[in-house]
């Protein structure tokens, strides 16, 4: 029999309080960890289950950093820029601040093609 | 669904609109390598938050790339250890390791705890317990673990006899929910 199954993570969702066993793909996160370094070659079955759950902390405390921002202006929507500036305020996140910054300035600015001719303003 | 063909875009042609689209088109089939799923890092994030709360699509966007940037920092770091103590192989202790270097403690224990979880799970639980559930599954291993949650939790603290009597328990919740 076919049914959403005990192992979905929608049932034991309702046993532990928790949803599911690993809330990331273990295959991609494994991925991106061989992506990191031309020295990361070997990885042990159970790296990506530390990441899964290191990844979902890690999304929690920034998501939870960034929403402080967003309510400090008064607003009910999370952006980009309440992310940015929870990045910058936390030195826990230092090795994000070019990334945030990065995508931040360049988010206006089209790539350096010859094409754009057309720049409207 | 028939897919049209890719439209070759014209080099010299006078295609204004094609400078537009900056990120959508290619970025898909990187976004697979490179990026942990949009829908589950916004189920996260939602978790994280009051109910009222929304999120715009950019910022779940700027997480997801923090979060691969985040793997990245940890694994290089845990990568240099392992090459300086000569092993090939990164493990998940090399990962604490590096977590705690870098200023993450705060995690440590809480993914010490799931990890030894995990690790239990693994082989006791599958062997033992694990029968009851792997008719359903054909890999009881990783994903049987969560169901041994409380039962390990207890584990812990308690004795064997609280141990059987969780089990118990575990199995007919499970019976109630096979039923559904």
């Amino acid at each position: 029999m076919r049914q959403a199954g005990t192992y979905s993570g929608i049932l034991s969702g309702g046993i532990s309080g928790k949803t599911g066993p690993h809330l990331l793909p273990l295959a991609r996160i494994k991925k991106i960890m061989k992506k990191s370094g031309e020295d990361v070659k070997m990885i042990s079955g159970e790296s990506p289950i530390v990441f899964s759950k290191a990844c979902e902390l890690f999304i929690k405390e920034l998501t939870q950093r960034s929403w402080m921002v967003t309510m400090q202006g008064k607003r009910r929507t999370l952006n980009k820029e309440d992310v940015a500036s929870a990045v910058m305020a936390t030195d826990l996140f230092d090795f994000l601040v070019n990334l945030v910054s990065e995508s931040g300035n360049s988010g206006e600015a089209p790539p350096s093609l010859g094409l754009d001719t057309f720049t409207s303003s | 669904m028939a897919t049209s063909a890719p439209v070759p875009a014209s080099p010299g042609g006078g295609g204004s609109h094609e400078s537009g689209g900056e990120q959508s088109p290619r970025s898909n089939v990187r976004e697979q390598e490179r990026f942990l799923p949009i829908a589950n890092i916004s189920r996260i994030m939602k978790k994280a938050l009051p109910a009222n709360a929304k999120i715009a699509k950019d910022a779940k966007e700027t997480v997801q790339e923090c979060v691969s940037e985040f793997i990245s920092f940890i694994t290089s770091e845990a990568s240099d250890k392992c090459q300086k103590e000569k092993r090939k192989t990164i493990n998940g202790d090399d990962l604490l390791w590096a977590m705690a270097t870098l200023g993450f403690e705060d995690y440590i224990d809480p993914l010490k705890i799931y990890l030894t979880k995990y690790r239990e799970g693994d082989t006791k639980g599958s062997v033992k317990g694990g029968d009851t559930f792997a008719k359903k599954d054909v890999q009881p291993g990783p994903n049987a673990q969560i169901s041994f949650d409380i039962l390990f939790h207890l584990l812990v603290n308690n004795s064997h006899s609280l141990l059987i009597k969780v089990r118990s328990h575990k199995v007919f919740i499970m019976g109630i929910l096979n039923l559904k």
